[in-house]
This record gives structure tokens, C-alpha cells and sequence, in this order.
């Protein structure tokens, strides 16, 4: 399709959606390699994209489900029975009023994404296919500063400056979730003399670099900001001049007052890091420069509003918003929108559907605007999920209560017919959400497909979009899901889809920057004037109705929530005596945030170039005493699952915490298959123990308390 | 001394495995439509080592090509004189036409580096990327590294690096023409 030669494009081994060179030879991609007109970085990830292209399980042909869900057993069908099925099953129930109980799980790539479209059109919801990994962050920017509502922001360690500290909190940011960058970028700005300091009840890659690993209990994280922002301000270390300037009248003294007994040694007993420990934090980051944030599975432990919340407090009284080395505060590209632009659904906190349904009161506080996955069980089983769309995301293995999720969608009413109407899966090979999947539709690699892709996380790197182009043929008859869903647009809504394909939905909305793909390909695939900004409020204000920081929520009184709680989250509370241990699901830099492709790859599951497979991880300590040695097959036992798996035992662990590296215990693909144990058969459902669930910011763990036997 | 070799930053280096699919990549050597985990030769590969006890503990990772002896055991080994150090550059490289697929540089090779290719039966190793260095670009594995770990050039230059930098070569791990240089310590603000 292209001559030979390196070809910019854009990866998609995982969320981060790198900038790389592409090497075609007589038609076939051969390497891959970090573009370095945008930081030059691609991971093992990215490099492993060349075995995905080419593997034996890629789907070439639409497939429809014959027997029951679950079984697995299709038969091929053309692509025009496809899409009679498809326009079928959702004129069905959008015919009946009910267009809100669709959900489209993919990636949104911003607000760029075509599928998003389809589905304002439809008046459905997305969620992004994911537990909703940081959304309590992005709830606590949004009102304290008026964030972006858009997934997170790391800080930009490239602006990092010297004597400055990089505090990773729960975030794996050497294992590529963020930009490939990442870590060049950190190790840069440790070499500036920036620290590094990793709070983690795991030693992670980047705790292996640090100055300092801080062996946090797991959910700790919000008593030991807590703490520090006790210890700052009890000792006047504030940044007194941005809280008399920014931040909104009365907010500190009310943060103040709520912290006042919220002593090192009070959040010490919380958290189990030494007051002293605390204290010494706290004053490293009122005295340094510049201190950035990043945290991520810290908020996937449990109780991620308090913890967004804390973080943010802590942020805005140390002065690090919108400064060199802090927190950016992104704005938005000026992308053109696609008119005429479809309404979208209502808001959901009007309506009585699925995450709300039975669990409305529950819920009425939430505000963020994509489903949880977790909830979609509970969905299925009110009635109030009829239609779920799955794109390059696996909810069968990968999220938390996949049982539940797995027996839910096999259920039937008193008439034996399915009581989710339609599964449709869309992905570039068979996963175990496939397996119940009533049509499974053969996808596109992000070497065979267009796209236009704008992050606010690429923020780091300035204002920008980058273009996602073939240059490869796609096997056999493969179809990118974007396409799928424009067919699907123009017969169901014509009016909302009056443009030809992709191409032409992208041209529209570059035309905000004056160009067009073929502009954009011109260039190199990149649009970035690389400008970021600092301090942008000191022109505007911030993004609040006030234009101050917000570090009080009053709307959030009724719940006892308007400053954060210093507690654990409820679920490692209960039934300490029976469970002893917290599972602690980590990720690492091979499979972190992909989909099936990544697990069903040869050279992720090498053990020369990968991760082969995931043994639980002790401390030897802790393995002593329950009589188990380095290699033993033990028993893992949650409150609803068990698991049989060897135990590998490591000085890389606190030793009340057992770890599970995600993402293995497929059941489908020539490689996953049989690989490895699944950390999710340890994990409830979310949506069936509400009351452990942090229903404001959104997040499901992904840990909970276990005991382990041999 | 015309030897060419690579430096290898212990501080920098965070076991991702980047270089060992890239340049797996770059020399051909994945059957992308059939290879299995465990079956996929490399000429690269990562190794660890965890020190302490929680929590204070650390951990260092380094990367292990082909060391370019400077008297190579495989070249004394291979009887069919396929092996050679070549003059100009100091690459040990592997005559594809000569090899007659003894295995005996195999194991000769201390560093347990050299692939063999069944169905070939061919022995097959790092060249550093002579094919890119020839052209004056660097080797596939520096130009990939994440976080600039693998620095390349000529072995004397890269030592005299080190010393301005300030910093120690460990000569256990290599005294070869790879230049591995001593993590400091990490993790000292723990416990203090």
C-alpha cells in the first residue's frame, strides 16, 4: 500500500498510543521504532506489534454465533448478513425507546472517535473498557481546577526542574501507560537532580530506580496526603501566596480545620509509612521547586474520590498546578465538531437505567460521564442493559467479577431468550469475550487502519494530533470497527452521517487546524505547535464556576464527602482474621493496558522478551510462616473465588500483600491460552457489594483480601 | 584499537526488553506466523539481580549480547574458521556460508550468547548490527533503549565516558567490549 521505507504512524499495542516509525519491505511491516518527532520512544510493546500483525489468530471473516453463548462455535457469514444482523438488533430496541440501555465499550481516542458519534446518535453509552482506572481523579481536577474530563494527565517530567520531585503513588510509570517517554524522561530529570520517590505496597521497576520506595498499605494513600498536608500546614510550609490568590474564600480553613487532628502519627496508623517518614515527605515537597503526582493503581485500591481529592488539595497548597515540573492543566485542540452533531443521550443521572436502576439513590451523586464496566452485570440482570458493543477490550478475562459478567450475559427470561439481546465483539483476534459474542466481526491493526487520534495526555509534549495510517494490507476481509459503525450510521441516521468514510469525518474536524488527512500525511502524520503553557490561570482563572480552586465540596455534604475520609477502603477492613492477605493485581510493561492481542502474542509471552507467566508473588517472610517455599503450588481463596497457582517468593512485596500480575488465564489463542492464572476469578463483582464501592468517584478495586494456604 | 562495543548504564536500565524484540525484529530472526514462546532465538537478553531485604532492597537490571571478545573463544573453537573478528571494527561475526553447524562455538562462547538455527545448521549471534554500523548509523538496541541505557562507539571512547562521568566499570560482569558501569545506590532516603 506504501512505498518501502519508515512511515510515521501511531501503536496501538495499548491505551498510550505512541508516536512511531513503521519499516514496510515488499508489503509487510518488518520493524517498528519511537518517531522521533515526538519523543522518539516506542516499548517492547510497540516493537511486538510486528508479531501481532502477522500471527495465525488474526480473524479475517465476520462470525456468527451458533449454539449457545459461551460455547464458542461460529459459522462465517459475508458482511452484508453482518450488517442486517447488526441494523436488525439495535433498530429493535431503539424502536422501542429504550436507545439508553445500549453500551459501546471501546477506547474513545478523545472525542475524535467515529464510534462516539454513532452512538450520540443513538442516544447509548460509552464506557471505555476499562474498570474506569483513574476516573476518581478526573472527578477531584474537575472540581478543584476544572480539568479536562478526559482520562489523566501525567505531570511532564521533561519540565521537571533540578532538586524537583517525581512522587509516583500506586503508578507504574515505567511499564508505558503513559507516552514510551516516560521513562527517558524521569531518568533525564533524575540526572537534572529531580528524586524519584515510588509509594507501593510492590517494588516496581521504578521503585528499583527511586530514591526512596515508600511500602505503602495497600489504600493508604489518602491518609498519608492527609498527613502530609496536616504537617504542612500545621508548620506554616504552605505556598501562602497561590492559596491567598487561588484558592476560593474559606476553603483552606475549612481544609485546615478538617485535618487538624489528622497527625502523622493519626495517618501513620492508617497508612503504616512512620510519621517521621511522613513529615519528612511532607517537607521535601513544600521545599522543593516543583512537585508532580502521578498515581494510578493507588486509586484502583479502593476509595479513589478521597484519594483524587486529597491529592489535589495537596497539589494546590504546595503551588504545583500548571507550573514546570507540577500539574499541567490542559486545553483542547481546536478540532472542528462533525455537524450536524447528534444530541447524545441524556444525562444519566436523569434517567432509570442500568447504573442506576435499582442503585439509583446510591448513584445519585456520580457524576462522571461513562458507565463503570463493572456495573454491567447488575445491568443485564435488571433489565436495564439490552445491548452491549465490545470493541478491542476483553470484559470476560480482564475486568474484576468477569464470572459474573461471564453468567450474566448467558441468562435467559421465562421466554428462553437472552435477556442482554445482543453481544456484538469487535477485535483483531478471538478472546474470551468473543466465546459470547453473537456476532464477532474481524478487525483492523493500527498498521492497516486511518485514524485520527488527539489525547489530552500527549499534552505532555504540547497541544497535538497525530494521524494513525495504513500501510499494510489488512488479511483476508477485515474491517476496521469505525467503518463498521459508519455503515450502521448511515442506515440508521442518515442525517448525523452525511460524510463518505473515516477520511472524510477526519477532514472535517482538522479543518479547525487548516488541514485535511492528506495535509496531515504531508507533514509527517503530526500536528503540534509543542506549546504547553504554565500558569495559564493567571489569565482566565481556572475552570470552576468561581474561577478559584475549589478544595471544599459542598455539593457532596449530603455524603459525608465534601473534604476527603482518612480510611481504608471498607473492603480491607472486613474480615481481617479470615483473610489475612490483600491480592494486590500489578501490571507490568508487556501486557499493561492492552487487549487480547497483547496476550496472545509470541514474543509478550517469551520469556526472553516478555512476561511466559504470572506465579503469585510472596514475601519470604510471610511465606515462612505459613510453611511455604519458593516454587509451592498454594491455594488463594478470596470471599467468592479460589485459585491453585505457584508462589514465587520475593523481597519485592510487603508481606501482609500477595501479587498477581494481570492479564493472564486466557482460555482462547494459540499462545494465552492455558498461560498463567487469572487475578480476576479472586475479585467480586463490584456491582453486587455496593456497599464497599466508592460510588461518587467510580473506580471497582482490582485487589481484595485473600488467604492463602498450601 | 579499532574495537567498537556498547556501554551498558546499570542506573538507566529497566529490564523492559525493548531491545530484545527490536532487534530480534531488525535481523529477521521471528517467524511471526508460527513462533511460540521459549522457540524464538535472541542475541540479546536481560538479566536482574535483587539485593536486601524488605524494605530495603534493590535491584539492578542489565542487558547481555555478544561481548566481541577480544580473543574470541568461538573463533578458536569453530573448525571450519567461519567465525572472525574483523580488523577494522573488532566485530566478531559468523560466516553464514562457512558455518557447518558444529555447535562448537556454542559451547565455547563463556557468555552463552550464540543461537542456533536447526533448521539452517547454523550458528547465529549479535554482529552488532555491523550491516547499520558500516552505514554510520548505531546499533538497532542503542537506538531503541527506553531510557538510553545502551550508548555505543568505539570501547576506548566509551571507557574514557565512564571516568568523566564519575563512574565505576564493573569488570566482573564483562572485561570484554561491552562496558557495563556500576548502578549507584538507590533507595537511600529509605530508613534514614
Amino acid at each position: 500500500m506504501v512505498q518501502d521505507g519508515w512511515h510515521p504512524t501511531v501503536c496501538y499495542q495499548c491505551k498510550a498510543e505512541c508516536a512511531i516509525l513503521a519499516k514496510v519491505q515488499d508489503g509487510r511491516v518488518t520493524e517498528v521504532k519511537g518517531n522521533p518527532k515526538y519523543g522518539g520512544k516506542a516499548c517492547v510493546k510497540g516493537m511486538a506489534g510486528v508479531t501481532l500483525q502477522y500471527a495465525k489468530d488474526r480473524l479475517t471473516k465476520p462470525l456468527k454465533r451458533v449454539g449457545e453463548r459461551g460455547e464458542g462455535r461460529f459459522e462465517e457469514i459475508s458482511w452484508n448478513e453482518a450488517f442486517d444482523i447488526i441494523e436488525e438488533k439495535l433498530r429493535s430496541l431503539y424502536d422501542r425507546g429504550e436507545g439508553h440501555k445500549l453500551t459501546y465499550s471501546f477506547f474513545p481516542h478523545s472525542l475524535t472517535d467515529p464510534k462516539w458519534h454513532f452512538l450520540n446518535a443513538y442516544g447509548g453509552y460509552i464506557n471505555t473498557g476499562l474498570p474506569h482506572c483513574d476516573s476518581g481523579k478526573i472527578v477531584s481536577e474537575i472540581k478543584c481546577w476544572g480539568g479536562i474530563p478526559n482520562h489523566h494527565i501525567p505531570p511532564a517530567w521533561f519540565t521537571m526542574p533540578k532538586d524537583g520531585i517525581i512522587l509516583l503513588v500506586g503508578r507504574h510509570a515505567f511499564g508505558c501507560l503513559d507516552d514510551a517517554c516516560v521513562p527517558r524522561d524521569i531518568m533525564e530529570a533524575m540526572d537534572r537532580g529531580a528524586k524519584l520517590i515510588v509509594v507501593d505496597p510492590i517494588f516496581s521497576p521504578d521503585a528499583a530506580k527511586a530514591d526512596w520506595w515508600i511500602p505503602i498499605r495497600p489504600s493508604g494513600d489518602t491518609a498519608l496526603f492527609l498527613g502530609m498536608i496536616h504537617h504542612i500546614i500545621e508548620n506554616d510550609l504552605y505556598d501562602k501566596k497561590f492559596v491567598e490568590e487561588w484558592v476560593r474564600e474559606g476553603d483552606f480553613d475549612k481544609v485546615k480545620a478538617h485535618v487538624k487532628d489528622m497527625t502523622p502519627e493519626a495517618m501513620s496508623a492508617i497508612c503504616d509509612v512512620p510519621a517521621d517518614d511522613i513529615r519528612r515527605l511532607a517537607v521535601m515537597c513544600a521545599e522543593a521547586p516543583a512537585v508532580g503526582v502521578d498515581g494510578f493503581k493507588s486509586i484502583m485500591l479502593g476509595q479513589a474520590l478521597d484519594f483524587g481529592h486529597a491529592w489535589s488539595i495537596f497539589l494546590a497548597i504546595t503551588g504545583n498546578l500548571d507550573n514546570p515540573g507540577g500539574q499541567p492543566i490542559p486545553e483542547l485542540t481546536p478540532l472542528s465538531p462533525v455537524e450536524p452533531q447528534p444530541p447524545g443521550p441524556p444525562p444519566l443521572n436523569e434517567m432509570g437505567f442500568h447504573r442506576t436502576g435499582p442503585n439509583r439513590d446510591a448513584f445519585r451523586n456520580y457524576s462522571f460521564i461513562m458507565e463503570p464496566t463493572w456495573y454491567e452485570a447488575q445491568a443485564i440482570k435488571d433489565g436495564s442493559l439490552k445491548i452491549l458493543l465490545v470493541t478491542e477490550a476483553n470484559p470476560a478475562l480482564t475486568e474484576m467479577g468477569s464470572k459474573e459478567w461471564q453468567k450474566a450475559v448467558c441468562m435467559k427470561d421465562a421466554n428462553g431468550e437472552y435477556m442482554l439481546e445482543f453481544l456484538l465483539n469487535t477485535d483483531i483476534m478471538l478472546s474470551e469475550t468473543a466465546k459470547y459474542a453473537d456476532l464477532v466481526l474481524p478487525d483492523q491493526t493500527h498498521f492497516e487502519r486511518y485514524e485520527l487520534l488527539y489525547m489530552p495526555w500527549w499534552y505532555n509534549f504540547g497541544h497535538g494530533v497525530l494521524l494513525r495510517q495504513p500501510l499494510v494490507k489488512a488479511p483476508g476481509e477485515a474491517m476496521h470497527s469505525n467503518l463498521v459503525f459508519i455503515e450502521i450510521g448511515k442506515r440508521m441516521f442518515p442525517e448525523y452521517f452525511q460524510f463518505k468514510d473515516d477520511v472524510e469525518y477526519y477532514d472535517i474536524q482538522l479543518k479547525g487546524l487548516g488541514l485535511s488527512v492528506e495535509k496531515l500525511k504531508a507533514m509527517g502524520g503530526k500536528w503540534s505547535p509543542g506549546t504547553m503553557g504554565f500558569r495559564k490561570y493567571r489569565d482566565g482563572g481556572f475552570g470552576t464556576p468561581s474561577g478559584t480552586v475549589h478544595l471544599y465540596w459542598e455539593d457532596l455534604e449530603e455524603v459525608g464527602q465534601q473534604l476527603p475520609r482518612a480510611i481504608l477502603a471498607p473492603e480491607y477492613d472486613a474480615d481481617v482474621e479470615e483473610y489475612p492477605f490483600i491480592m494486590i493485581s500489578y501490571r507490568r510493561i508487556h501486557i499493561n493496558g492492552t487487549g487480547p492481542w497483547s496476550s496472545n502474542n509470541a514474543q509478550l509471552r517469551d520469556p526472553a522478551s516478555g512476561q511466559s507467566t504470572n506465579p503469585a508473588i510472596l514475601n519470604p517472610a510471610a511465606a515462612a510462616k505459613l510453611g511455604i517455599g519458593d516454587g509451592d503450588t498454594v491455594t488463594i481463596k478470596s470471599r467468592t473465588g479460589e485459585l491453585r497457582m505457584p508462589v514465587r517468593l520475593t523481597e519485592h512485596i510487603r508481606p501482609d500483600c500477595v501479587g498477581i500480575m494481570h492479564g493472564f488465564g486466557a482460555t482462547v489463542g494459540r499462545v494465552a491460552a492455558g498461560a498463567g492464572h487469572c487475578d480476576n476469578e479472586l475479585i467480586p463483582d463490584a456491582g453486587s457489594h455496593l456497599e464497599w464501592q466508592d460510588l461518587i468517584g467510580g473506580e471497582a478495586h482490582v485487589s481484595t483480601r485473600v488467604r492463602i494456604t498450601r | 584499537m579499532h574495537q567498537l562495543g556498547l556501554m551498558i548504564d546499570m542506573n538507566k536500565c529497566i529490564g523492559c526488553k525493548t531491545c530484545v524484540v527490536a532487534c530480534r525484529n531488525h535481523h529477521g530472526i521471528v517467524d511471526h506466523e508460527n513462533c511460540m514462546p521459549g522457540e524464538i532465538p535472541f542475541y540479546i537478553r536481560v538479566e536482574s539481580l535483587t539485593e536486601g531485604t524488605y524494605p530495603l532492597v534493590s535491584e539492578h537490571c542489565w542487558v547481555v549480547p555478544c561481548q566481541h571478545c577480544k580473543n574470541a573463544q568461538c573463533v578458536k573453537a569453530c573448525a571450519s574458521e567461519a567465525i572472525v573478528k574483523d580488523p577494522q571494527t573488532g566485530i566478531v561475526r559468523i560466516d553464514a556460508d562457512k558455518c557447518a553447524g558444529s555447535k562448537a562455538c556454542i559451547e565455547a562462547c563463556p557468555y552463552n550468547v550464540i543461537q542456533f538455527d536447526a533448521v539452517r545448521n547454523k550458528a547465529h549471534k549479535c554482529d552488532l548490527c555491523h550491516d547499520r554500523v558500516v552505514a554510520g548509523e548505531i546499533p538497532v538496541c542503542a537506538e531503541v533503549c527506553m531510557t538510553d541505557a545502551i550508548s555505543f562507539g568505539e570501547v576506548e571512547m566509551l571507557r574514557q565516558t565512564a571516568l568523566d562521568q564519575g563512574r565505576e566499570i564493573d569488570r566482573k560482569k564483562s572485561a570484554m567490549s561491552i562496558v557495563y558501569l556500576k548502578p549507584t545506590p538507590k533507595n537511600t532516603l529509605a530508613g534514614v
